[in-house]
């Protein structure tokens, strides 16, 4: 079990004994089951958060109007009486909708379903270092999916202090009029931590030390980078939102005051402890997307991505200044005037790795050989969404600009382009790129074009309006703006985002479409049906136990695309090298293990 | 025609997996002792002198024994590297003992201070110190209470689950699952045990004596 | 596993400096002297008692250079932490 030495691997599943259905589809240690348990169970979640968000936009979009009939049973007078939304249940709606979206559907997707897909393959490993740890870190999933399920439904509701959860609202259910379900929110999300540790510990330990002979720190293709980066970061940042939670916990049930006022509590003090873990954490949903991005750019614009080696310095820069930057979620707190000023600068410095990324895939796809396929679409309608989000995220840098548009829709455009136009985009390009080696077909390029088009129109007729109800002045989290006079004349255009909405989550039902009937009735893809040169694609798909037959040896980068020595528009990492001289920068890497020839 | 990987950390996949572990424990006790630093910074009224509430000769104590036990650890360990599965038993055996020895003494101490009124609570946080009558005024406040328990109680539930690991390992061991050349159940479980050691040695220094 | 011939005694006389560093510690905090010599003096005693553990116990002195500067990695960040906020409570006073 605890070998020191990857020997070769067992070829087949003929060699293994025949696992039965538990061990094969429940209690799986196979990275790529487990990361097939991931993909189900976090999209999923992903419907129930979009829904949440179309019940949000139907209060926004028809204030005071009953839900229509066809729902309106499901809630009871507790949540919406006679169909009409409370405004405690909005409340609790709006900390529901991004509870569920971070943390059980963009969280799993980007780490969960791709850190386990993409790592062993991508390195040339036939499982994760340690795989029932892997198993065990799926199954506390549904667990802590299963207590934030529960909160709807105990007394006085789920969670309803936001997502981010401040005290001293948090802290007692007195003003919110949640008590058990904010309880049981902080347990599920301390039990969901454990999951993500345990993940954790496993991706990094894995691209440290189960990497292929030859693929050197400088030949791992750039999403298996972005999900080393992110493993370091939740491994490091997700053990402090631990100890908050607890703490508040603490406070919640045993009567302490860390954040409460009561007592000399600090409040501020959950702040700074929920961003010190939230900006990281935000890293954590946007550096694999780039990883997809990178690779799907690279792979279909029939080039090597445009400065690798910056793309790696500038993940790993964006990994290190993401923990300086917290104070910028705070720029209205009361915090220290002069720490405010430093949070200024760092925020505004960690712009610049993210800006030598843009201009990367940029250079990458220009004079391309580019093959405008769906993968590649979301990949471009990333790039665009993030510059958006990352150039709104400029103004709200500066602490006096942040005293206008901090809690305004202004923020909320800003979270939604990073966080949809940004991650889920580029969750997209990677479902729709990677499905073929996970399933073995290839989704319906129609029908993926349709949905591509579709959705980026919805998104963006729903998500650019709120720009301009920020800065006229529309707060976040408010069940009617119109109670406020100044706000009334931005009805219009609230109804026309619920609208733009609606449409853009029908648009998924496109999507939902085509992923399920491409599992049975979609083209057979073969192993390597976008010409891939990473050593994923040199593999069956999908991949058998073992991955590969023997471990490969790698000889050149992930990205060898229209090489001039080389016949084929792709040169595979594992390809032994012409007999001929094609030396220099492309000889295999010096390997301090000595190979014996073949 | 042995195939292997990049050597990486040059140490095995399990070791480095359980350092790594590590690291999300330090980041978890930061949360927890930076929490208490920063509140102590601002209500320091709410701490009295060391030794005034709490038992410091009694914890001063329980730390050797920790320490102690860090040393039968590292003896077990140095007895499986040269084959000594009875040697393993016996010095994993000390290590258990002690620790649950030390898990007795917080246990105690715990009791005792509640008894005293130093509770993590703030509503009955009413803490009259060592050897103080029970009508006694108050001292210190109840954030050092609740940061007291918060720091210690996790520590000791860290300890508590180290114990349960090692027997788990000590009963591996005395089914012979260990030697010389497969030794690394025993070296990971003593990474964990040093560690929570070593948490100890900081956490006693600054909620004991500072 | 790398072995130490002299890996037996260091273990003992490991043993035996943290045992004196405990020792000074409860003595020293209970010498009359000002808040702050009193605090960094024990603060550098259980640093000086925890990088021992960590280099002779856990073996970080015998293992490769990569492990031990992995290890110290996250600390950076977590002093980060609570300077930046200790700041806040300094202004906030």
């Amino acid at each position: 079990m605890t070998t020191t030495t990857a020997t070769e691997t067992h070829a087949g599943p003929a060699e293994h004994h025949e696992l039965g259905f538990i061990r094969t589809y429940i209690f799986s240690t196979d990275h790529k089951m487990i990361a097939r348990q991931f993909l189900f169970s976090a999209l999923m979640f992903l419907l129930l958060g979009g829904l949440l968000a179309v019940m949000i936009r139907w209060q926004l979009g028809f204030p005071g109007r009953p839900l229509p009939a066809f729902v309106r049973w499901i809630f009871p007078d507790t949540m919406a009486p006679g169909g009409i939304i409370l405004p405690e249940f909005y409340n609790s709606l709006v900390t529901m909708h991004a509870t569920f979206m971070v943390f059980f559907a963009l969280m799993p997707l980007m780490a969960g379903v791709f850190g386990n897909l993409l790592i062993p393959l991508q390195i040339g490993a036939e499982d994760m270092a340690f795989p029932r740890i892997n198993m065990i870190s799926f199954w506390i999933m549904p667990v802590a999916g299963f207590i934030m399920l529960a909160s709807f439904f105990v007394e006085g509701g789920a969670a309803g202090a936001g997502w981010t959860s401040y005290a001293p609202l948090s802290a007692s259910g007195e003003w919110t009029g949640v008590y058990m379900g904010q309880i049981l929110w902080l347990i599920s999300l301390i039990v969901l931590g454990f999951s993500s540790i345990l993940g954790a510990v496993n991706y990094v330990s894995t691209v440290i030390n189960m990497r292929a002979p030859g693929m050197t720190w400088f030949r791992i293709p750039l999403a298996t980078w972005s999900l080393f980066v992110t493993a370091w970061l939740l491994l490091l940042a997700i053990p402090i939102l631990t100890g908050g939670l607890i703490l508040l916990l603490f406070d919640q049930t045993i009567g302490t005051a860390f954040f409460r006022t009561e007592g000399s509590g600090e409040p501020l003090l959950w702040q700074h402890i929920f961003w010190f873990f939230g900006h990281p954490e935000v890293y954590i949903l946007i550096l694999p997307a780039m990883g997809f991005t990178s690779e799907v750019i690279a792979c279909r614009s029939r080039k090597p991505i445009f400065g690798y080696h910056s793309m790696v310095y500038a993940m790993v820069a964006i990994g290190f200044l993401g923990w300086v930057v917290w104070g910028h979620h705070m720029f209205q707190s009361g915090m220290n005037p002069l720490l405010g000023m430093t949070f200024v600068v760092t925020t505004v410095v960690i712009a610049v790795p993210s800006a030598i990324k843009t201009f990367n895939w940029m250079g990458t796809l220009w004079r391309g050989n580019i093959h405008m396929d769906t993968p590649l679409l979301h990949a471009v309608a990333f790039v665009a969404l993030f510059i958006i989000g990352g150039l709104s995220g400029i103004f709200m840098a500066s602490a006096p600009v942040d005293i206008y548009i901090h809690d305004t829709y202004f923020i909320v455009a800003h979270l939604h382009y990073v966080l949809v136009g940004g991650s889920l985009f580029g969750i997209f390009a990677g479902i729709v790129f990677w499905y073929p080696k996970m399933f073995g077909r290839m989704m319906n390029e129609g029908l993926g074009k349709v949905h591509f088009f579709l959705s980026f129109l919805f998104y963006n007729m729903a998500f650019f309006p709120m720009h301009n109800l920020g800065v006229q002045g529309m707060m976040r989290r408010i069940y009617d703006p119109n109670q406020y006079e100044f706000l009334q004349g931005l009805q219009p255009l609230n109804t026309f985002i619920s609208y733009s909405v609606f449409l853009f989550a029908a648009t998924q039902i496109i999507f939902a479409f085509n992923f399920l009937w491409s599992l049975r009735n979609g083209k057979v893809a073969g192993n390597n049906p976008w010409k891939s040169s990473t050593l994923l694609w040199q593999t069956p798909s999908p991949p058998p136990h073992g991955n590969f037959p023997e471990m490969p040896i790698v000889y050149r980068g992930p990205y060898e695309y229209s090489h001039p020595d080389h016949e084929e528009d792709f040169w595979p990492q594992n390809a032994p090298p012409a007999t001929s001289e094609a030396g220099g920068q492309f000889a295999p890497a010096p390997n301090p293990e000595p190979v014996p020839g073949d | 025609m042995d195939r292997k990987p990049m050597p990486g950390m040059m140490v095995y996949n399990l070791k480095l997996g359980m350092w790594v572990f590590l690291l999300s424990e330090v980041m978890f006790f930061t949360s927890l002792i930076g929490s208490y630093v920063i509140l102590r910074y601002a209500h320091p009224e709410h701490w009295t002198d060391p030794g005034v509430i709490l038992n410091v000769n009694l914890t001063a104590g329980n730390t050797f024994l920790l320490i102690c036990s860090s040393v039968t650890m590292v003896k077990a360990f140095a007895a499986i590297q040269q084959g000594d599965l009875k040697g393993l038993q016996r010095w994993l055996l000390a290590t258990i003992l002690i620790g649950a020895t030390f898990v007795g003494v917080q246990v105690y101490e715990y009791i005792a201070l509640m008894g005293e009124g130093f509770v993590p609570m703030l509503d009955s946080y009413h803490a009259v110190g060592r050897g103080n009558p029970h009508e006694g005024p108050s001292l210190g406040g109840p954030l050092y209470g609740a940061t007291f328990y918060a720091m210690t109680g996790f520590h000791g539930a860290h300890v508590t689950i180290g114990v349960l690991c090692l027997i788990f390992v000590y009963v591996r061991a005395l089914n012979g699952a260990y030697t010389a050349e497969h030794l690394e159940g025993v070296e990971v479980i003593g990474l964990y045990w040093h560690f929570v050691d070593l948490v100890w040695i900081l956490l006693f220094t600054i909620v004991y004596l500072i | 596993m790398e072995d130490q011939e002299h890996a037996h005694p260091r273990y003992y006389l490991i043993w035996f400096i943290l045992a004196a560093l405990t020792l000074a510690e409860v003595v020293y905090a209970f010498l009359d002297l000002p808040k702050v010599v009193l605090a960094v003096g024990l603060i550098l005693m259980a640093v000086w008692k925890a990088v021992l553990v960590a280099m002779y116990y856990m073996h970080l002195r015998y293992e490769p250079a990569r492990l031990w500067i992995m290890a110290i990695s996250p600390l950076p960040f977590a002093a980060i932490l609570v300077l930046f906020v200790i700041t806040e409570f300094g202004f906030l006073r």
